[in-house]
């Protein structure tokens, strides 16, 4: 853990690994940027909206054996709506995705682009269409492509791995017929970056310290 | 300043955020509740009409409209729980596939995320999106959850009519997707088709009164007349019962009527009969009939009959009524040689049969008189006035014995059995214990029929449409 100050207004901040140079400052939301001891504010990311989302940073939840914390938030937007993507910082110091869209959660972990065999990854690299339905082999589990859209970053808080400040991407959601699901991304001159995972629900993963609303029972899930 | 902050009485903690932000509708004013902020992505204004865009900082306006709105059934922002689960309701819709119309109501808990609740008109259902596509079943169905589905009908088109309140999508009146469904008792499989996007939705029909009284309003009819495709039908658990009872039913009346049916002998008198001699008559009392009807059968054996008959009278009277019932039987025998060679006909064994006698204490009253056949070959001739002068009552009851010309003398033996149901009995009282099995069938195979006969009509309107145009 790096502790340091924020180089646009002095606030105090943390950087857990180098795994997660980029830090959004809780004060100024200023995207600071580490290198090495060197510490960089990139420009200050719009702060996140004030969304209906149970999930917060500080939830804690788990799959199998192994806890996460969730330490980071992006929000993307696409012509016909926007969802949170929450960094998951594993106990063993690896991460993973928890996805928030349309009131569904994905968890995904990165995959080497070399597991996967399918046409959507050639397409996106030369930057043509991925066309819905297209097939897709990943760690021998068989996908489709369901859903094809271009994103943005619009806010983003906590700690990150990498600067959501103006990101921009192609990404394809891929379905399988269990609970696996997928994302394929490809963000400017960047190679295409492969999510694969499952739904879950906030049950599944066993989620505390969720945000509670008004009115609204809060769901006690068996640890 | 640290100091002061600690000295300062403890805040008391923030009540939870509300999940509903009012903000003013940009063409009427009015202010419109966002109950999800953050993925609701259209909103629809409850009192001009207005579609806005969620996704815009400052709800821009896509549709204007200054409609007067039909109110849904279920207010919007109504909270309910079904099994288990509270919803609140946040959008709704009317769709239409060009025949019949439904209502969706969108629902929403921020912690379980999305539901529907599909009305259509007469019961609802509870839907969920599913996160995984279902799989095909030998190439017929769908299997998903364990329940394997058919599919209902071809892919037809579903519009949108109405809509009010806020979607996680762009909503629009006249938006059209391609359903299909696939259906097993109680539960749908849609499967909706949109600008390439493939959605699946699981509908769980609720019971009777179940979303009425989750959402407060009034109880729903309880009518069998137009079946949803997924309706369970009501007549088939009923079914498995009534069949179920009804075979019960019938092996016990086969039990029973073997048993009842194994007669029960009552009397047995043997007498002489004098050939061409007088009549007699043969009493037998007190035959004991149990309450209800029984059967009686009555025997007579005459075996040495030969090229002779006996006429037997039979009177059962009740003691106590003196109502009697008549009947006769005639044990024959007569045998010869012709052209053909020998030959002989006659039954020496006559049964008559009393039906359905009501119980009580009954007297017999057998009434014999025997005859010899003069036929081909037979050279004696009886006039048949010397019958009737002898046949004398004089001679009734304890005529036993010789008869007073001497002539041939035929024991016949008279036996009085009860019990033993009649065949058409047995089949009656079949009828009677399947008439509820059978109408229950009736009513089930009805209901499907009418739960299918959406596939063929709808070919047929469209064949109709197509030639009216």
């Amino acid at each position: 853990m790096l502790r340091a100050s924020c180089p646009n207004c002095g606030a105090p901040i943390a950087f857990r690994s180098a795994d997660l140079p980029v830090k959004v400052c809780d004060y100024c939301h200023s995207a600071v940027l580490r290198t090495g001891g060197n510490l960089q504010a990139m420009g200050t990311v719009a702060d996140v909206p004030d969304d209906v989302s149970p999930l917060q940073l500080g939830v804690r939840g788990r799959v199998g054996a192994r806890s996460f914390e969730l330490i980071g938030r992006v929000r993307w937007r696409y012509a016909d709506g926007a969802w949170n993507e929450w960094l998951a910082y594993f106990d063993d110091g690896s991460t993973g995705w928890l996805g928030e869209s349309m009131g569904r959660y994905m968890l995904l972990r990165q995959v080497d682009p070399a597991h996967v065999q399918s046409a959507v990854v050639d397409l996106m690299r030369g930057a043509r269409a991925v066309p819905t339905g297209t097939q897709a082999m990943i760690d021998n589990v068989e996908y489709w492509a369901s859903d094809v859209k271009r994103v943005s970053c619009v806010a983003s808080e906590g700690e990150l791995p990498f600067n959501s400040l103006g990101l921009s991407a192609m990404s394809v959601d891929l379905m399988s017929a269990d609970e696996h699901c997928a994302s394929i991304q490809k963000a400017g001159a960047e190679d295409v970056e492969v999510f694969a995972g499952q739904y879950v629900s906030l049950a599944d993963i066993a989620a505390t310290g969720l945000r509670a609303f008004e009115g609204w029972p809060m769901p006690a899930f068996k640890p | 300043m640290t100091d002061e902050a600690l000295a300062a009485p403890a805040a008391p903690p923030a009540p939870p955020p509300s999940t509903v932000k009012p903000v003013n509708c940009p063409n009427c004013g009015g202010t419109v509740d966002i109950r999800v902020a953050g993925t609701t992505v259209s909103v629809v204004c409850s009192h001009c009409g207005s579609t806005l865009d969620a996704t815009s900082p400052d709800l821009q306006v896509i549709a204007k409209a200054d409609s007067a709105l039909r109110r849904p059934q279920i207010a919007l922002g109504k909270r309910g729980a079904l099994r288990g689960t509270t919803w609140e309701t946040v959008g709704y819709v009317e769709r239409s596939d060009g025949e019949v119309e439904w209502a969706e109501y969108l629902l929403f808990n921020p912690y379980e995320g999305y539901a529907f609740l599909v009305d259509d008109g007469r019961r609802f259902s509870l839907g969920r999106l599913l996160d995984r596509l279902p799989a095909s079943h030998w190439g017929i169905g769908l299997q998903q959850g364990g329940q394997t589905f058919t599919r209902f009908g071809d892919p037809y088109p579903v519009r949108v009519t109405f809509v009010v309140g806020e979607f996680y999508w762009r909503v629009a009146v006249g938006e059209t997707v391609e359903e299909t469904d696939y259906v097993t008792p109680g539960t749908m499989l849609a499967c909706e088709d949109y600008a390439g996007e493939r959605t699946w939705t699981r509908l769980d029909m609720l019971d009777w009164g179940e979303a009425e009284a989750a959402f407060g309003i009034a109880n729903r009819r309880r009518n069998y007349d137009r079946p949803a495709p997924h309706e369970p039908s009501p007549f088939k658990p009923k079914l498995f019962e009534a069949w179920v009872i009804g075979i019960i039913a019938a092996v016990t009346l086969f039990v029973i009527s073997g048993m009842a049916g194994s007669q029960q002998r009552i009397a047995s008198t043997t007498t002489d009969a004098v050939l061409d001699g007088p009549e007699k008559t043969l009493v037998i009392k007190g035959v004991v009939l149990p309450p209800g009807r029984s059967r009686v059968e009555i025997d007579a054996e005459a075996s040495s009959l030969d090229n002779s008959w006996v006429d037997l009278d039979y009177s059962l009277t009740d003691q106590k009524t003196q109502d009697s019932i008549d009947s006769y039987g005639t044990a024959e025998f007569y045998s010869g040689t012709d052209s053909d060679g020998a030959w002989s006909e006659g039954d020496r064994r006559p049964t008559t049969d009393f039906s359905s006698i009501p119980g009580g204490t009954y007297d017999l009253v057998v009434t014999l008189s025997a005859h010899k056949w003069n036929g081909a070959g037979s050279s004696s001739s009886t006039p048949v006035s010397d019958t009737s002068l002898m046949g004398g009552h004089g001679f009734a009851d304890g005529g036993w014995g010789a008869s007073p010309t001497g002539g041939v003398t035929v024991p016949v033996t008279v036996t009085v059995d009860r019990g033993g149901l009649f065949g058409g009995n047995i089949i009656l009282g079949l009828l009677l214990i399947l008439i509820w099995p059978i109408i229950v069938l009736f009513r089930h195979l009805g209901f499907e029929k009418r739960r299918k006969a959406v596939l063929s009509s709808g070919g047929d309107d469209d064949d109709d449409s197509w030639s009216d145009d």
